[in-house]
Formats: C-alpha cells, structure tokens, sequence
C-alpha cells in the first residue's frame, strides 16, 4: 500500500506550483510585452537614429561643399581648363598643347582626389560633360558622360545613376572672374561599402535603392534577395523580410537614390527576451529557494511536535504505562489541544484498563479460593504461594513486570485441580499409579482452561510448567534446566515449600528449617537452585527459628 | 571631330550673316581708305558680379567704378590674312582689385605687354598657353614686369595667387584687329581688298565670323550680335 507523502513533501510542492505558476504568468506577460515595447523602441531608435543622422549629413555635406569650394579654386587647374578650352575654341589645338594641358588638369585633378580621399574626382566642362575623372571609381564615368545634377550653380549636390553604377555627387563651379569655365565634382559611389559605413554610423542595417532597384545592402544575402523587386515597401514602418520583422526607415532620398535604414526586432526581441529570461531565472531561484526554506519552516512547526507526540504516545507504549503525559508543544494551539485531549484519553483508558484488570485479578483469585476451598488443607495455598514467588523474584531482581506476571500465574498455578474429583484430592493414604498419573495431568488441564482468557497469554507458562524439573524427571513434559522459565521454576520451588509447611490429611505440617533443608536437598535435582538460593535468603531469619511467627502467618499477612 | 564641326558652324553662320550684311551694307562715304565699321552689340545682360569664392576679397573693397562695358572685351580681327610686317606695341594690363584691367587687349607680334601692380598685394602673372608660356612670379603693389608676345595667337594670363582672375592677350601679325569703344562701335581701316572674314570675339560669348567683300574706297557696315546662339 502507497504511504501518503510526508507534510514537508506536500507544502513543499504547493508552494513550488504557486511560485512556477506566478513565474510562468510573469514571463508571458513580460515577453508579449517585452516585443511590444522593442517594436516601439526599434522604431524610435531608427526615428532618432535619422534625426540624428541627417542633421550631422547636412552638416558634413556643407562642410563637404566648402571644401570642394575650396578645392575648386585652385588656380592651376582652373588655368589649364581655360586655356584648354579657349585654344581649342580660336584654333584647332596642337596634340602636343592639348595633351599637355589636359596633362596638367589631369594632374591637378589627381592631387584633388588625393586631397579628398573620393572614390572619383571630376572636372566636366560648361556644358557639364566629363572632361577629366580620377579615382578608383573613374571608370563609371567616362570623358564625355553628362552629369545632369552640374547645374551651374556655385555649388550643387545630388545622386546620378550611371550605367557604372549609382553616386552621390557635390560638386561646386570653376569660376573665372565672372564666368563658369566648368566644374569640380567629387562623386561616392553608393557601394556596399559606403552602405556599410553608413551602417555603423546608423547602428543599423543599411539598404541603397536606386530607381526602385536595390544596390546596396548591409542585410544578409537571403533577407536582400527577399527584399529585391519590392523596395518601396521599405516605406512602411515594418517589414517582414526572410521571415523576420523589421523596422525600416528612410535615411535619405535624393534624386533617384534612396536610402533607407533596418533593425530587426526579431534580434532586439530574442535579446531583451533573453535578458527577461535571465533576469527571471535569478528571480525564480531566489524565490524556490525562499519558498523551500519557508515551507520546510513551516512543515517543521507542524511536524516536529507532531513528531514529538508521536515519540512520546510511542514511549508510553512501550512502557505500557501512562505514566508520562504528553507535555504541551507550545508551537501551536491546536497540537496543544490534541496532547491534552490525547493525554485526557489516556487518562480514561488507563482507569478502564485497570478497572478490567483489577475485575480479572479479582475473578481469578475468587477461582483459586474457590479451588483451595475444596480441601481445608490447601486452604490459602494458591494464595501463600503466589506471595513467597513475588518474595523469591523481588529477591532474584526480576522486573515489575516479571513480578506482575509471576504474582498472577502463581494464584492461578493449580487451577487445573479443579478437573480432579474430590476422591484423588482428598484422599488420604497413598495414590494409585492411575491416580496419580490424573493428578500429574493438572498443569496441562489449568493451561487448556486458562488459554480461554487471552489476558492470562503471559501466565501460561507458570501454570503448565510449574511441576517441571531440572533434571528432567518432571512432569508433564520432562523439560531440562533452562528449557524450564524462570518463573515456572520459580512457583514449583514455592508450591514445594508451601506443601511442605502446610499439614496434610496424610501428614503433619514440617518446621521450616526442615523444608529448608529438604528443599537444599533437591536443589540441582528436583529445584533450580538458584530459586532455592533465593528462598532462603528472602525468608526472615526469624521465620526460621521456632520462636518467631511462622511463615504462613508472614504470608497471610503480606498479602495483606 | 569637335574642330571639324566647329568649322562647320562657323561656316553656316557666316553665310547666313553674309546674307544680311549684303542687305544691310551702305553705300560708300566717299572715303579713300577701304574699311569695316560697325557695332558690336551684347544681346543679354551681363553683371560683373564678384565671384562667390571660398576665399573672399580680404584688403580690396568692391567695386568702386563702374563695370567696362562688356564691349571692351571683345576684339574684332581680320581673319586668314597673310603676316605683315606691324610696329610693336605697348600695352599696360594693371592688376587693380584682383582683376586685370583691361581683361582683353589686343596688340602686334613683337609687342611688350607691361602687368603693373596697382593694388596693395601680391599678384602672379602667368600663362599656360601655347603662344607664349610664361611666369613672372609673384611681385607686390608699384613693380610691373612685362612680356613680350613674338608670336601671334590667343594668351590667356592668369594669376597664381587669385584663381578667379584672367586676362587675355591676342597677339595679331596685322594691324587689321580693334577693340570696341565703350558704345560698342569700332572700324577697321586699310584692309586690303577682296573677300574676307571678319571675326568678333568674347571671351565668354564665343566668337562669330561673318565673309565681307572689301572694296577699294567704301566702308562696309556690319553689326555684331553676341552672344552667338547656341545650335
């Protein structure tokens, strides 16, 4: 059969589902909430992110501008152009002059690029055409290409695409005297990798779309590819691009170009969601091992003066006394009130107990009178006996227990007599060997009418045993030295002695110093001479001298 | 290719100019010399504004006189002639408030063309041009330095110091060549008779060439429109 769980065990789960389902709770609200407010703030971060970054754009573009102003006016290249240009216009130039001054524009032009550190420098004639370009990205802008944002203006900026890719240009006009002879151009090609500084300005990803076509992106390849052929929709707020969200926002627009900037809130979402998770993690151990500690507390109030009373009820049991009464537990009015109820039951039971008890005894003894009633010569024997066994065993140390149990089994001791007729027992002369052999039958005969009464369990042994001798030649079953209880040996060294002191129909009572002797006879033999030993120590020396009392009277009046 | 059809357009204009000076050519004035005289008119407004320049104008003030009229800057030559022998010429280009004043001369071969600096710093006269390349270094107000021009064609004179400034010098084997007055109104005498070609320059107008026939005794009349229009 299962055993209920222990009291610690129960409160101990209780309150680990309590806590888990109040974590559980938290962390739902706290992740459904924790996306809602990264959406918010991924947003935001991109909102400001532009604020800022276009403030600082424009304010690098005019510084941009200035310096390209500045670069414009170098006197060098301003005096190779014209030159160029006027010769070429009065009379078809030299080769030699053409190359040369086209040599020192382009030149002055390396320097330039030089200077500005620009992925291509050019310098387009009055009508905005490509004279001269420079720099790593020259190529996309071939001699000839007409760069529509060279307005004519002092300075100007904007985004050209070109078969060679796509640029952000600023440029600022070669001004002689009060004439444009051309310009100074300084182009960013919109790469991957002016995408990726962009990119780590922002914080963000970077996306670069011209005439609706992406050509640049910091974004994983897979999520760019999810992403070509619809970049308008990068308009919206969000976007879900290779199944995650992001927020996008647009950086700047310019001409055909338009950049625009991403986060993942997905990302933000698992990391602020991990965050969460850790943060509840140390929450949650540290209420476990709070709610650990205050329900095994708390079980330990209830269960320790449980405890207690049940050693205590364990104790008194043992003892199979009432003696020690449950004390109160002072931990809780309740457990106080069971001891003192338990203890007020106890109480009652022991009364009732030895109320049965006291009735047993009572009817028993009123058994054994009736029994020594039927020969006045065993008048007050059962009685005498049991007294001088308690007198033997109190002398041997026995127990109080032992001496309970040997007081009773000896008033009880020839209790199966009761089945002899009055002829055997009365009969004076001696008996016949069939006579005798009923006479012998009378322990076995006491014990089968005593097992009736379970609360006699204890005192079977002395009644049926109580004829047995050590050497074996007792009766009724020949037992042996210590095969034989000491209690049994006990009452037959008793049941000899009063026998042997008291007067029968065929003879007279014997001194006591007779039976004494009589009984050191047949010690080791008939008796267990430890009994005998302890017999005469216990009897009063003055029971042995002829003056005094005789032990009968002792006796009598011991019982008392 | 770009001079080729240059050529080409200067030639079609020239015949539709010719039309007109057919049309419009008066009759002679009884004068001896053969000649051209005319107007030279500028057909848009031209400000002479400072330029908007990431260094701007330190110790010079603005502008205090009056803009020359555009019109001094243009020069109108006889073109496709055969050298003559021509009298040297003197001819000053002041540098006064970072400009070269007069911003267009034009002189003879073997002229000396003085550069006097009139304003309180230093300027640099140089040229990158095929007739003549020169630097006369930087040199501060009071010194003048000059050159001589040995060989006809169009120089362009800058300065090293103020990129924004520039001047042109046409160094002509012929006499036949004249700057406008500030009305405009210029005339070439003495030319040698026959058909020839007249040319109207601006620096920034572009040039325009018109066929003239000269003849012995009369003045031709022809006007010029600038800027020429773009094709």
């Amino acid at each position: 059969m299962r055993r209920p769980p222990r009291l610690v065990a129960r409160t101990l789960a209780v309150t680990f589902v309590t806590v888990a389902i109040i974590l559980s709770i938290v962390f739902i609200v706290l992740t459904v909430d924790a996306r809602d407010r990264v959406r918010t703030s991924e947003v935001e971060k991109l909102r400001v992110a532009e604020r800022v970054f276009t403030a600082l754009e424009a304010r690098r573009q005019q510084e941009q501008l200035a310096s390209i102003a500045t670069l414009a006016e170098n006197p060098t290249l301003k005096a190779a152009l014209d030159t160029y240009f006027t010769e070429s216009r009065f009379t078809s130039p030299a080769a030699d002059q053409e190359s040369s001054l086209r040599g020192t524009v382009v030149l002055e032009a390396e320097k330039l690029a030089a200077l500005t550190n620009a992925n291509l420098l050019a310098i387009l004639d009055s009508t905005g055409r490509v004279f001269v370009s420079t720099g790593p990205a020259a190529a996309g802008w071939p001699a000839g290409q007409v760069i529509t944002i060279a307005t004519g203006a002092s300075t100007f900026q904007g985004v050209i695409a070109l078969p060679g890719g796509a640029f952000r240009v600023s440029g600022a006009a070669l001004r002689l005297q009060d004439r444009d002879i051309g310009s100074l151009a300084v182009g960013t090609s919109l790469d991957d990798r002016y995408a990726r500084e962009l990119s780590s300005l922002a914080s963000a990803h970077v996306v670069i779309v011209v005439d609706g076509a992406v050509v640049a992106s910091t974004l994983p390849d897979n999520v760019t590819a999810d992403l070509a052929g619809d970049a308008p929709s990068l308009l919206a707020e969000t976007r879900t691009l290779g199944g995650e969200e992001y927020a996008s926002r647009l950086l700047i627009e310019s001409g055909p170009a338009q950049i625009f900037t991403l986060a993942s809130i997905d990302l933000a979402a698992r990391a602020a969601t991990r965050d969460a998770l850790m943060a509840l993690g140390s929450v949650a151990l540290g209420a476990f091992v709070l709610a650990a500690i205050g329900s095994f507390w708390l079980a330990r109030t209830l269960t320790d003066p449980i405890d207690t009373l049940v050693r205590n009820i364990e104790i008194m049991t043992a003892a199979h006394s009432p003696v020690n009464l449950l004390k109160p537990t002072g931990k809780s009015r309740e457990l106080d009130m069971l001891a003192a109820a338990f203890n007020t039951l106890v109480q009652g039971l022991t009364a009732a107990e030895a109320e049965t008890r006291a009735a047993y005894v009572g009817a028993i003894r009123a058994l054994a009178a009736a029994l020594d009633a039927r020969d006045s010569y065993t008048a007050g024997h059962s009685d005498r006996v049991s007294a001088l066994s308690v007198i033997i065993g109190r002398q041997m140390r026995l127990s109080d227990v032992d001496l309970e149990v040997l007081r009773l089994g000896a008033l009880l001791h020839d209790i199966g007599k009761i089945g002899l007729n009055d002829e055997i027992l009365g009969k004076r002369g001696a008996l016949t060997a069939e006579e005798f052999e009923q006479i012998k039958r009378h322990p076995v005969v006491g014990a089968r009418i005593l097992r009736q009464v379970p609360f006699l369990e204890p005192h079977l042994p002395i009644v049926e045993l109580h004829h047995e001798s050590p050497d074996g030649r007792g009766y009724p079953f020949g037992l042996r030295g210590d095969a034989i209880p000491l209690a049994a040996r006990i009452v037959h060294v008793a049941d000899a002695y009063d026998a042997m002191t008291s007067a029968r129909a065929y003879r007279p009572a014997r001194d006591t110093s007779e039976a004494c002797v009589e009984l050191q006879r047949f010690a080791g033999t008939q008796f267990d001479p430890a009994c005998v030993e302890a017999l005469l120590q216990a009897i009063p020396p003055s029971a042995l001298s002829s003056s005094g009392p005789p032990l009968h009277e002792l006796l009598d009046r011991q019982l008392v | 290719m770009r001079p080729v059809y240059r050529t080409l357009r200067v030639l079609l204009l020239a015949a539709v100019a010719a039309g007109l000076l057919v049309v419009s050519s008066s009759a002679p004035h009884g004068q001896e010399a053969s000649g051209i005289r005319g107007r030279v008119q500028i057909g848009i407004p031209i400000a002479t504004r400072r330029p908007t320049t990431a260094y701007p104008t330190r110790s010079v003030p603005s502008a205090r006189l009056a803009p020359e009229s555009e019109r001094r800057n243009v020069v109108v030559y006889l073109r496709n002639t055969q050298p003559q022998t021509v009298a040297p010429m003197r001819v000053a280009i002041r540098q006064r408030d970072e400009s070269f004043t007069p911003r267009v001369v034009a002189v003879t071969v073997g002229s000396d063309v003085e550069f006097p600096n009139d304003d309180p710093i230093y300027h640099n006269v140089f040229s990158l041009s095929r007739v003549k390349n020169f630097n006369l270094g930087r040199y501060p107000r009071g010194e003048t330095r000059r050159v001589r021009f040995d060989r006809p064609g169009v120089v362009k004179v800058f300065c090293e110091i103020h990129s924004h400034m520039s001047a042109t010098v046409m160094v002509f084997d012929h006499p036949w060549f004249t700057v406008p007055n500030d009305a405009g109104a210029f005339e070439l005498t003495g030319l040698p008779s026959g058909d020839r070609q007249v040319t109207a320059w601006h620096e920034r107008l572009g040039d325009t060439t018109v066929n003239v026939r000269v003849e012995l005794g009369r003045t031709v009349q022809t006007d010029f429109i600038l800027p020429v229009p773009e094709p």
